[in-house]
């Protein structure tokens, strides 16, 4: 027999180190012998698009084509360093330093420029689309690629550096503001249990993710598809089995993980509430997106079978358990 | 030390091999086929996937020997004269890949699934790549990928 249930699950998430912890991001950028622009910076990608990100954002402050951005990153004998890529910090921290190095390098080619085109000061320079022009008399330009070969030996570049802000909480009391910003979500899930074999099967999601500003919705699926999948295997699979310290399950054939059958189509909701400390609005979602899927299915599992599983994974032999006392009335934690 | 002969992606190769180097060793590092990935070395995560005569294997779980006389196509055969192949810039377009560990054996997967079944429904193409494991995506754009690339034309 089958019993259809449903359930919710609601997080909020702070992204970066937090608690008071130095947390630095750095970049570098620089004018390359061709007229196009380096940007040095130790962010990694390792799947998640960091380097796809650091593209858009350092293109939108230049606005400049990312063809003629190059981004140096991922050797610490060539740039500054940004911290790791963890605490879904890269988007929000990194983005910041290359914002703000954008930025300061924008500075300096209007002070050069405004020597080599013998201008009284630097205002009302334009830098756009690999140009610095006055922008009430545009015969006065000259292009990076001209400022380029007139520097001879003089590298034009700057150097951005964004600490987060994070108080670190008072010990006594608990109290304080550990972490900024903070990023929301929640999850609706409807499934089936098989009160026989303990199967659960999902039939339909529905998630959205707060990300402050999508600067880029692909990603963000992408991690939305990636969290949900890794959820569903910690909360129905996943089990280490250790026994006196060692891992009992430790090749695939045991520690079962997903597989393309146990997932479904999801239907994804991205909420946009810019963050005004973020670059361009962007906050970090890495790890977020993992967080309200457990409660959601268990809810479900509850609202179907009620029964509480309240130790992870909710295996086929653990749910039937629970179901058989259930029935009998006893009153046992299942974990 | 035995002396095998097999093609691989059109080419002919002999390869003289220790008798107890799997396929998957001679294709990496007899023959510089680097896209075959090793994950599990126990035939469970796909990683390793090659299209061996006609058919999609495990080549953690295929003998160096047993290989003698195949056809063999890896991720590196799909390209042609510099231009992806259909189910490769399906892959890009969508946004199919993440970390790319598992890409190559699912974009085999899905070769060989779209070679048998040029149409095949959401469930079918599910199906046909059940035995390629993605830590990252959750499948749903990879699924995604597949779907626009069915139906292609493939010349060869
Ligand atoms: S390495 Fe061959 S199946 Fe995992
Ligand atoms: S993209 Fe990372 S395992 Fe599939």
């Amino acid at each position: 027999m089958k019993r259809i249930g449903r359930g919710i699950g609601l997080s909020f998430y702070g992204t970066g180190y937090g608690n008071g912890f130095p947390d630095v991001s750095r970049a570098k950028v620089r004018l390359l012998k061709d007229g196009n622009v380096g940007i040095y910076v130790g962010g990694t990608e390792v799947g998640q698009g960091a380097r796809t990100i650091f593209y858009q954002i350092g293109s939108e402050t230049l606005k400049l084509s990312s063809d003629n951005i190059s981004f140096i990153t991922e050797d610490t004998s060539l740039m500054p360093d940004s911290g790791t890529a963890a605490a879904s910090r890269q988007t929000y921290n990194t983005g910041n330093a290359i914002k703000i190095a954008c930025e300061n390098f924008m500075d300096r080619l209007r002070e050069v420029a405004k020597r080599e085109l013998k201008l009284n000061s630097t205002q009302g320079l334009k830098v756009n689309n690999g140009k610095i022009y006055l922008e009430f008399f545009p015969r006065k330009v000259i292009s990076f690629k001209e400022l380029a070969q007139k520097q001879k030996g003089n590298v034009i570049e700057a150097e951005g550096e964004f600490v987060a802000q994070t108080v670190e909480m008072d010990s006594e009391t608990g109290q304080g503001a550990p972490y900024w910003p903070y990023t929301f979500n929640a999850c609706g899930v409807e499934l089936e249990v098989d009160v026989l074999t303990g199967k659960v099967e999902i039939l339909k999601t529905r998630f959205a993710q707060d990300v402050g500003r999508a600067i880029n919705p692909h990603l963000i699926e992408g991690q939305m598809d990636g969290g949900f999948a890794m959820a569903l295997g910690y909360v129905l699979f996943e089990d280490l089995n250790i026994n006196e310290g060692r891992i009992k399950n430790q090749k695939f054939s045991k520690y079962l993980i997903p597989t393309a059958m146990d997932m479904i189509d999801l239907e994804n909701v991205i909420v946009e509430d810019p963050e005004s400390t973020a670059p361009f609005g962007a906050k970090g979602v890495g790890e977020p997106v993992m967080i309200p899927i457990a409660p959601a299915i268990l809810n479900a599992i509850y609202d179907a079978v009620g029964v509480r599983i309240t130790e992870l994974p909710a295996t086929p032999e653990k749910l039937i358990e629970a179901i058989e006392d259930s029935k009998e009335g006893r009153v046992v934690k299942h974990g | 030390m035995i002396e095998i002969q097999l093609t691989v992606n059109g080419k002919d190769y002999t390869v003289n091999i220790e008798e107890d180097k799997r396929l998957l060793d001679v294709l990496r590092e007899d023959l510089g086929f680097t896209g075959v990935k090793e994950g599990c070395s126990e035939g469970e995560c796909g990683a390793c996937t090659v299209i061996m005569d006609g058919k999609t294997v495990n080549s953690c779980m295929v003998m160096g020997f047993q290989a003698n006389g195949s056809n063999i196509v890896t991720i590196e055969g799909l390209e042609k004269d510099g231009q992806l192949h259909p189910i490769q810039q399906a892959f890009i377009d969508i946004g199919a890949v993440q970390c790319g560990y598992c890409t190559p054996g699912m974009i085999l997967s899905a070769k060989a699934l779209l070679d048998k079944n040029p149409n095949p429904t959401k469930e079918e193409i599910r199906e046909g790549i059940s035995g390629n494991l993605c830590r990252c995506t959750g499948y749903s754009k990879i699924v995604k990928a597949v779907e626009k690339a069915r139906g292609y034309e493939d010349e060869s």
